[in-house]
């Protein structure tokens, strides 16, 4: 399998004091990658440096053999909106669109007409078991719902990395373990890479590699 | 609740000072603006009062002619002072004119003859003491004449030069009087009588009645009538009314958008601190102190504004007495700039409008404080954003401002028609979710291919009510706006064409413009004649103006006698309406303004038998035969013109009919034709000479052209209303204002949305750009809903709340191009407005702000 992330020897420090150093990994297509770490030792950083939304002050990092520490903004939110999906803890879904202009919005952002966004819009709500939702406002939905409506989005333009942050942490466990259950399917039926980062064991047992990441690079890897 | 205040809202005060500043300026603004028109009237009413209670005295009643502008023969004087129950009689005589300065200026003086014996009693400010040396008796001699302080400082103490009709008397001046006041000049009644040729005659009998005795006991010849001191005041308080009324009302415009910018402030202010009130309220803060907690901070707010409206208020009216006078430019009062009069009633009522003013726009935010739903609120979803009222509230409003707009006026102001533009705003503005939906609904679809449209639209159409508190403070002021410029500018359409109408001559000449004045300054009956043989002249046409007293509590109407036909009529006078024929073979026409028709009964084509008109036509000379004849002579009236000039009524006679009524040949003003190779300098000197050999005296003629009367009419004009220009810009200022604090408001509300954008490879650029889109279709539905707000409330303020003001009418003119433009300059200074709040959040990390809880 091709290698969709290549990170090598990644430093990212704040003023004097390093987050983490000497980070070096490789994330294959289809691949289930799960960052499991102490609090504050820079997981989320990580994934932020991935999707080219945050800084490093060493090392580099391609995918898709795109080096993102050479591009500029433009060309990153350019790159991100094609080739990134993002499911975020605490969902982020936009207030004033309806379910289905949520999940389709990054097809929309690509230029797709309506009538070509509209069966992959109707194909994803089946996906994350969500017909018949389509017209309803995020403020009707519950916390479940919301974050299967993310991983929709996160999915629907078929991106070849999807980067989630803590995706179960607001979600009860059988919530969380359903929420899982269309995140990892849906990214495998795509063939995009997921990294996870997770304080959930239950949510990183099912990855197919587990990485611990601490403040001198990653420590270990478990293989599932 | 007293520490919530200290630690919860005085944080937030410290955050946004600049934002509760706004506010708190448009309070204190709308306060201030009110606070000292109250002021300055008062204080011009009151110096008027004095000084007319002065000259006045304080008779318990005065016996005058019916017609007050008419006097009254001296022979009944016996006859009321023998009266039982008449303990003193003072018989006074009054002319208005003017003193001609040595360097030839013009002072406009009133001239009282009295009997120095009664006066003392009655009126001891105008008891004439002699100048030190001067003979014991100068007060009975010729020619003598006792001055107040305002007429010793316009004259010093050269001879008097009095203008008497086209001669100059001169009098000495033996002493002075204390009245207070405009310049007064006292003399011996019968020596007055005698330099003004006015002997026999008497303008009023001031009575002091015995104790217990009654007025309505005494006996009056016929032609004769009581008149009581407070009249006097009554119309002059009647004269500047209407104008006090709309000059407060237009202050009060500042107040209503103070309103909407504490709406919009606190509204905001709720929605920003939902989540720290929504823990409050799990901490124990129950909804009803959460409610109380807003409206305190309004209260706190309205009562600072409206305490700094009040100190401002006193401040802005002590600098209009000193630079505008007593009538703000009025016109309606002349003489000594009066001293501010200040009234702690009046204080307190226009703080507690202000505060009223906090108050009620706060009502809205409060109740939403209190409606919060706490656990959605905490988990960061807020409310759910839906139209949960009906618009039946918001119709029912505009009907009820319907209704109002119809009714007619209360004590002869428009009072029910403002209630109406009130209702009309609030209920408009109720309208403007349904109004958003309207329109968005209908775009949605339209720009739902295109991602930043769909996104702007999206949220301007879902997010209904956020759009509608932007929003409400330019819809407020940008109504008000629209109204005022149809307003004025069909005022002006219809000023400039009554000005064709009334000015078809090249040149005029005139004496005076005060009607007061004009009893004692006219040109000679003989002067048409003279100008007639001029060979300069190739037509000349005389206009005589005179008060007609028409009762007690409103003030005189101005009959106007020039050539006038039923044919020529509809040329030379600017009718509304068609020409009436006589309904009798012998009644004459008259042609009345609307004023007439609306206060004093008259009805187009029909007879009009009042007792006034006979008896102001009708001079003392001819009233007496004629009114006694069985065939006393009957009016119709003939048709309705638009008179702008006088808002209490004027009459219009053919000269000629007048003259054989009243006998009366006098000239005010004289409209020429020249002759067309003729030299107007010259023109003008023979006309000077004709009047008077006396240089001083021809000096007083005074010269226009119909194009300079119709200029400087115009420029007047503009300068009234500039007031009103600068009262939209600072309405507008301010809703853009409200706009810039709701945007920058909701842009720091909405970073973690804008975080995601970017997540999902929205650019800064695109991300700023859906906010100035939001900010374009948020201004543009302001703009539209203000101009038809604005259009609506300008059909009520011309043609219900002009005419129950003014009683005039005017035709509506909309100036498109104008009105296109300010909507336009609006929706414009919103995008950018929104695009430079959008600056400031959108360069947020983006990382950062999708880790914020929501």
């Amino acid at each position: 399998m091709s290698a969709i992330v290549v990170i090598e020897g990644l430093e990212k420090r704040y003023g004097n004091v390093a987050v983490f150093a000497n980070v070096s990994l490789e994330v294959s297509a289809g691949e289930f990658v799960a960052i499991v770490g102490d609090s504050g030792v820079g997981k989320s950083t990580l994934l932020n440096c991935m999707a080219g939304l945050d800084h490093w002050d060493a090392g580099s990092l391609h995918v898709q053999a795109a080096d993102l520490g050479s591009m500029r903004d433009e060309q990153l939110a350019l790159w991100r909106r094609k080739s990134v999906g993002f499911v975020f803890q605490a969902f982020h879904v936009l207030p004033h669109l309806d379910v289905a202009q949520n999940i389709g919005l990054p097809l929309l952002l690509l230029g797709q007409k309506p009538v070509q966004i509209k069966p992959r819009v109707d194909a994803m709500l089946q996906a994350v078991g969500l017909e018949g939702l389509s017209a309803r406002l995020p403020q009707q939905l519950s916390g479940g719902q919301l974050q299967r409506v993310a991983i929709a989005r996160a999915l629907v333009h078929a991106p070849a990395l999807v980067l989630a942050d803590e995706p179960t942490g607001n979600l009860d466990p059988s919530t969380a373990e359903k929420v899982m259950d269309a995140l990892i399917a849906q990214t495998k039926s795509s063939g995009a890479a997921l990294v996870l980062v997770t304080h959930s064991q239950t949510a990183a047992a099912r990855a197919d590699r587990v990485l611990l990441l601490t403040a001198h690079g990653i420590a270990a890897t478990t293989h599932a | 609740m007293l520490d919530l205040l200290r630690s919860f809202s005085w944080q937030e005060l410290r955050q946004h000072p600049w934002r509760y500043a706004a506010a708190l300026i448009c309070i204190a603004l709308g306060v201030a603006l009110a606070f000292s028109v109250q002021l300055i009237n008062a204080s011009a009413l009151a110096e008027f009062s004095s000084a007319l209670q002065a000259v006045q005295g304080q008779p318990d009643t005065s016996v005058r002619n019916a017609n007050r502008a008419m006097n009254l023969d001296e022979a009944v004087f016996e006859n009321i002072a023998g009266q039982e129950g008449v303990a003193l009689a003072s018989p006074i005589l009054e002319l208005s004119t003017y003193a001609l300065s040595a360097s030839g200026k013009k002072v406009a003086v009133r001239v009282v003859g009295v009997d120095a014996l009664s006066v003392a009693q009655i009126s001891p400010a105008l008891l004439p003491r002699s100048k030190e040396g001067a003979e014991r008796f100068a007060i009975f001699a010729p020619r003598q004449a006792f001055l107040n302080g305002a007429a010793m400082q316009a004259n010093g103490d050269a001879p008097l030069r009095i203008v008497n009709g086209s001669r100059i008397e001169i009098l000495q001046i033996a002493g002075r009087i204390a009245a207070p006041g405009a310049p007064t000049i006292v003399m011996d009644l019968a020596a007055m009588q005698d330099a003004f040729g006015l002997v026999g005659q008497l303008s009023r009998i001031d009575l002091r009645l015995n104790p217990g005795a009654s007025d309505s006991r005494l006996n009056l010849p016929a032609g004769l009538a009581l008149a009581q001191p407070d009249d006097a005041n009554e119309r002059t308080d009647q004269l500047s009314r209407a104008y006090r009324v709309n000059m407060t009302v237009l202050s009060f415009v500042a107040l209503f958008t103070g309103a909407f910018l504490v709406y919009s402030v606190l509204t905001l202010a709720v929605a920003k601190r939902g989540q720290q009130l929504a823990l409050l309220g799990v901490l124990g803060l129950t909804a009803r102190q959460r409610l109380q907690l807003v409206l305190i901070e309004a209260t706190v707010l309205g009562l600072v504004g409206a305490a700094l409206g009040i100190a401002l208020g006193a401040a802005l009216a002590a600098l209009g007495l000193r630079a505008l006078g007593g009538d703000l430019g009025g016109g309606y009062f002349l003489g000594a700039v009066p001293a501010l009069q200040w009234s702690w009633a009046a204080a307190l009522i226009y703080g507690a409008l202000g505060w009223l003013a906090a108050v009620v726009g706060a009502w809205w935010p409060a109740r939403a404080a209190e409606a919060l739903p706490l656990a959605q609120t905490l988990k960061g979803l807020g409310a759910v954003h839906s139209v949960n009222t009906k618009p039946w509230l918001a119709l029912f409003l505009i009907a009820l401002g319907a209704v109002l707009a119809m009714a007619p006026p209360v004590f002869g102001m428009p009072i029910a028609a403002y209630f109406a533009v009130g209702l009309l705003l609030v209920g408009g503005m109720g309208l403007l979710p349904f109004g958003v939906s309207l329109l968005y609904d209908q775009l949605a679809p339209r720009v739902a291919a295109h991602a930043l449209p769909m996104l702007a639209v999206e949220r301007a159409r879902r997010m209904r009510e956020v759009a509608v508190v932007a929003v409400s403070g330019v819809v407020a002021a940008l109504s008000l706006g629209v109204a005022l410029t149809v307003m004025v500018s069909s005022f002006r359409v219809s000023v400039s064409s009554w000005l064709d109408t009334m000015l078809p001559a090249p040149l005029y000449a005139r004496l005076t413009s005060s009607t007061q004045t004009a009893q004692g300054l006219y040109f000679p009956s003989d002067m048409l004649q003279r100008l007639g043989n001029l060979p300069d002249v190739e037509r000349a046409e005389g206009l005589r103006l005179r008060n007609l007293s028409v009762g007690t509590a409103l003030p005189d109407v101005q009959l106007i006698a020039r050539p006038i036909t039923l044919r020529d009529a509809a040329k030379v006078l600017p009718l509304v309406g068609g020409i009436y024929a006589s309904p009798t073979p012998d009644a004459i026409p008259l042609f009345v303004s609307e004023a007439l028709v609306q206060l004093h009964g008259a009805v187009p084509g029909e007879i009009y038998d009042q007792k006034w008109l006979l008896a102001g036509v009708l001079t003392a000379q001819s009233a007496t035969e004629l009114i006694a004849s069985k065939n006393p002579p009957v009016f119709y009236i003939a048709g309705v013109w638009r008179d702008y000039v006088r808002q209490f009524g004027s009459v219009v006679i053919d000269n000629t009919r007048y003259v054989e009524l009243s006998g009366d040949e006098r000239i005010n003003d004289i409209a020429i034709w020249p002759r067309s190779e003729s030299n107007l300098k010259d023109l003008q000197s023979q006309v000077r000479q004709l009047f008077s050999q006396d240089a001083a005296l021809a000096n007083l003629v005074e010269f226009a052209s119909s194009a300079e009367i119709r200029s400087i009419s115009l420029k007047m004009f503009d300068r009234s209303f500039a007031v009103t220009y600068w009262l939209q810009a600072v309405a507008i200022a301010i809703g853009l204002f409200g706009i810039a604090t709701s945007f920058s408001a909701q842009v720091l509300a909405r970073r973690k949305e804008f975080g995601l954008l970017a997540h999902l490879g929205l650019t800064r650029e695109q991300i700023l750009r859906v906010v100035a889109l939001e900010g374009a279709a948020w201004t543009a539905i302001g703009a539209i809903a203000g101009c038809l707000l604005g259009l609506l409330v300008s059909l009520v303020l011309i043609h219900v709340v002009n005419p129950q003001s003014f009683r005039w009418t005017m035709d509506m003119s909309i100036p498109w191009l104008r009105l296109a433009s300010l909507a336009a300059a609006v929706m414009i200074a919103g995008t950018v407005t929104a695009w430079l709040a959008g600056r400031a959040a959108a360069s947020r990390d983006a990382v950062l702000a999708v880790k914020e809880d929501w």
